[in-house]
């Protein structure tokens, strides 16, 4: 038995929450998904284009709706990125680096995170680069009910991969206002 | 208008990775009686607390200014917590000074802290989901796109996390503490969200600053050089729209024209002796410097690259190591507000900065979204 | 001290879309809120919130709320991680300054989505003495109203009546949870939760929203008919261990009412933040509540308990008696285990 005086205990606690419940535009956003169709929303006041739609522009405070929908194209680009080194933790499933990019699609007004860009090596990424949302075959195309939990600021897996659609980079000046 | 708000006692506790000598009742409570010690005064004389931390998650105790009041002597006494998330630590002392300035109280202690050897601040930031890349993996793009959008030279992100290391060295409540660091080693350090090397992120830390705020009355009282508050603002922006600036926020600036304007600073690179900014990533200093009015945009690289920022340069920042040195992430805000005011009172230690009788204090947080800012000096406004 | 009142109450209804997210929950009401005094969001110079973490299993939850207060441009603004009615102190100190005359203050909260509050609220709770042996909200105020029961002489019966007269009075409200027609006899025949508490003497957590504007000085006079001043605001906490405390009094509950003036000229109204049937006693002791005040005509918390916007809540209530016409009201939050914090708010109509 230790006589070192005792200065650390484990205190695990668990509590269990629910995930909310899916808006009704987070299921129809992931159905669209489902069939290879990316819709936003164009703010009534401001005509800004959010992608995914949240049911409200924040800048003018306003709700949207179903008359508010556009379609946004598959292809973008590449705004910023970073190359992560997974930090391990509880409930952590990376272990190797990975390219975490921002992308801005053409139509859309904001960009969205694609927490693993999958498709293009981590030594070809840059800044500029104009890319295409490629689909998984329709068989494996995740529920949308379920997967908008996952999809958080982006289009979680829906997207298979990304490829370089292989036009000329955008030049800084071009994304400069698409950092975010 | 507001009667005027001094800091007369400023105290806070040894920084490490694990503070496995103290509760976190124990923490707070060093450093508020140590600030109780240098306003030479007691528990009793608190009239209010103001306490500041970031998610409770972090340590595990929901609300913890339940669990802490007794700790803090707040019994009788009225007690809150704020939580703007990263910038707390500052916002709480803007908190506190305005229950001053207000006629509220005239014997306020505020505190900020966060004992994150208790938690698992991985865990807490992706709320436990895969995929997490903290703090450091939400900034990295935008300091690519800094980077990239300046032209720096690839080092000077390095000198800032040297600068701040070795100044830290000077700061015996400091973290980090790494005699020979030197911009080679913080190049060969491994990328953990690149464009950030390993040495050019905070640490992770355990620790508590608290603060002694009085009235007029108490601030010319004051047995020790007070610092007087010229100005505080709060600003806060959405993290995400179309066409959102994360590189120079305008929330940013616009606090900082808010508290210039307050106390009265026109060019502060001139006006201010020494700055404590809140740079958890080396390259938030020349993206800061630029943010805050002191280079022109595109260019507060050079004023990193020149020396400038240096203790020896004609704008010292961070001498105290900053949140590069030490992050206790709930106080790191703080630490920034009482290292700005321990400079004004000719406190500072080996630290300190011969004749500073000006300097601002900021922090920032979120999405680098929510900022917080203090203008301190040796005279009264 | 600067006159600063209250304009304007919003409370989302408890029945919202399926799948609602609580920023949606929050946006239209904080644009009621507005709208009723005639202003929109660029009207406003400081925002405050209040909401909490732990409620969700969130980390960092309350920056999604920006986008329902319209944080861009910029804007001063600042949160607390408690009950709005802390918030609202905040903005009312933040008012004094006399550099800006609007503020908005609003709470939201999400309690169905934790598995039980009372797994949640256990984490607030020292870690080393209190936590680990699962003393749990409920069974806290379990304690405290077998020792109030015991001194006041009143029975289980009631605190019975106590929540028939708070769910008839809430009939029909669409801030209650519970069906507005109980007897006592009927609610007397279920189990014990805890004794001596049964479910109907809990108050139900459930989902909420709630916002408030405060205007300063005449500027209230112009956007609102009866603004709802505030005569006196104060809060103060106890210590934290229910052991060490006498739990049939609330000395902090006491303090803040005295210092907030509830004495001075009484009140007609008092919206009390008792979250069980026991906490009501023990305020209306604490804050010297005759027989002459009607307690909780909202049916307060004991109908509906939106964590982290109760008590926002029951200022809010108290400020819709003096929009009415309505002299001298109150508005009480509290944190805590068996009532560690209190905030008492003591509204008043001037002619």
């Amino acid at each position: 038995m230790s006589t070192d005086p005792v200065q650390f205990m484990s205190h695990h606690t668990a509590v269990e929450y629910k995930v909310p419940a899916p808006s009704l535009l987070s299921v129809h956003f992931g159905q669209e998904l489902a069939r290879a169709r990316i819709i936003g929303h164009r703010c009534p006041q401001c005509s800004k284009v959010y992608m995914p739609p949240r049911g409200y522009c924040p800048l003018c405070v306003v709700e949207t709706t179903e008359a508010d929908e556009v379609e946004v194209s598959t292809d973008g680009t590449v705004t910023t990125f970073s190359v992560i080194t997974p930090l391990q933790y509880q409930g952590q499933k990376e272990t190797e680096d990975y390219v975490q990019g921002t992308i801005l699609l053409d139509g859309a007004d904001t960009t969205i995170m694609v927490m693993r860009m999958d498709g293009i090596p981590i030594s070809d990424m840059r800044m500029g680069m104009r890319v295409r949302a490629v689909w998984p075959p329709e068989a494996k195309r995740p529920d949308s009910a379920t997967a908008s939990v996952n999809r958080g600021m982006g289009l979680g897996d829906a997207v298979e991969r990304w490829e370089p659609t292989g036009e000329p980079d955008l030049t800084r000046e071009q994304i400069a206002e698409h950092i975010l | 208008m507001a009667e005027r708000c001094a800091v007369v006692g400023v105290g806070m506790t040894k920084m490490s990775k694990c503070r496995d000598d103290v509760s976190m009742a124990g923490l707070v409570r060093e450093a508020a009686r140590r600030a109780l010690d240098d306003a030479e005064m007691t528990w009793a004389d608190v009239e209010a607390v103001v306490i500041g931390t970031a998610p409770d998650i972090f340590e595990g105790v929901m609300m913890p200014e339940l669990y802490l009041a007794d700790a803090l002597g707040a019994a009788g006494k009225p007690i809150m917590r704020v939580h703007t998330a990263g910038s707390v630590g500052g916002s709480t002392a803007v908190v506190a000074t305005h229950l001053i300035e207000s006629q509220v109280h005239t014997r306020v202690l505020t505190v900020a802290f966060e004992k994150q050897s208790e938690g698992d601040t991985n865990f807490a930031f992706s709320s436990g989901r895969s995929g997490g890349v903290g703090a450091g993996g939400y900034f990295a793009p935008h300091i690519r796109a800094y980077i990239e959008r300046s032209g720096a030279p690839a080092y000077v992100g390095p000198m800032v996390a040297v600068k701040d290391r070795k100044n830290a060295m000077k700061n015996p409540y400091a973290h980090l503490q790494i005699p020979d660091i030197s911009i080679e080693m913080v190049m060969e350090s491994p990328f953990v969200w690149d464009p950030i090397h390993r040495l050019e992120s905070c640490p992770t830390s355990d620790g508590a600053c608290a603060m002694v705020l009085t009235n007029e009355a108490g601030g010319k009282r004051a047995g020790k050089a007070p610092a007087w508050v010229h100005g505080t603002a709060v600003r806060t922006e959405l993290g995400w729209f179309p066409g959102r600036d994360p590189v120079n926020p305008r929330g940013g600036q616009d606090c900082a024209a808010d508290v210039y304007r307050q106390a009265g600073i026109t060019d502060p690179r001139q006006d201010f002796d020494v700055v404590e900014c809140y740079v958890p990533f080396s390259w938030y200093e020349p993206m800061w410097m630029e943010n805050l009015g002191f280079a022109e945009v595109g260019s507060g690289w050079k004023l990193t690259e020149s020396g400038a920022t240096s203790m020896e340069g004609d704008i010292p920042v961070n001498c105290s190591g900053g949140v590069l040195s030490s992050n206790p992430i709930g106080a790191s805000g703080m630490l920034r507000f009482a290292e700005a005011a321990q400079q004004v009172r000719g406190l500072a230690g080996e630290h300190q900065i011969d004749g500073a009788r000006r300097a601002l204090g900021h922090a920032y947080g979120g999405a680098a979204q929510y900022f917080s800012m203090w203008v301190v000096g040796a005279e009264a406004p | 001290m600067r006159d600063v009142a209250i304009v304007s109450f919003a409370q989302a209804p408890l029945e919202q879309p399926e799948g609602q997210t609580e920023t949606l929950m929050l946006l239209p009401t904080i644009t009621e809120a507005l709208a009723a005094v005639g202003m929109t969001r660029r009207d406003v110079e400081f925002t405050c919130s209040g909401s909490a973490d732990y409620l969700t299993g969130g980390t960092f939850t309350f920056v999604q709320m920006l986008e329902a207060a319209g944080a861009w441009p910029p804007i001063s603004e600042s949160h607390v991680e408690m009950d709005g009615a802390w918030a609202l102190y905040e903005a009312w100190v933040r008012l004094q300054h006399g550099d800006v005359d609007v503020a908005l203050v609003f709470a939201s909260g999400r309690a169905s989505l934790g598995a039980s509050l009372r797994e949640t609220l256990t984490f607030q709770l020292d870690p080393y003495y209190l936590a680990p042996i699962g003393a749990d909200y409920v069974s806290l105020a379990a304690l405290q109203a077998q020792a109030v029961l015991e001194h006041t002489g009143k029975t289980e019966e009631d605190l019975a009546r106590i929540v028939v007269e708070r769910r008839r009075d809430a009939d029909g409200s669409p801030n209650s949870a519970v069906p507005g027609d109980a007897t006592a006899d009927e609610l007397l025949k279920s189990d014990y939760v805890v004794a001596p508490l049964r479910e109907h003497d809990i108050g139900p957590p459930v989902d909420g929203a709630a916002a408030i504007v405060l205007v300063a000085g005449d500027r209230a006079r112009e956007v609102c008919a009866q603004p709802a001043w505030i005569a006196g605001i104060d809060h103060r906490a106890d210590p934290h261990y229910p052991g060490v405390r006498d739990l049939t009094v609330s000395r902090s509950a006491r303090q803040a009412g005295e210092n907030a003036g509830v004495g001075r000229g009484g009140v007609e109204v008092a919206e009390l933040s008792a979250v069980c049937t026991p906490e009501e006693l023990v305020l209306a002791d604490a804050l010297g509540l005759g027989d002459d005040v009607a307690i909780n005509p909202s049916g307060g918390a004991l109908v509906a308990n939106p964590v982290m916007v109760t008590g926002l809540a029951r200022i809010g209530e108290a400020a819709e008696h003096v929009f009415g016409g309505g002299s001298r009201a109150l508005g009480h939050a509290s944190s805590g285990p068996c009532l560690q914090q209190n905030l008492v708010c003591v509204l008043e109509g001037r002619s």
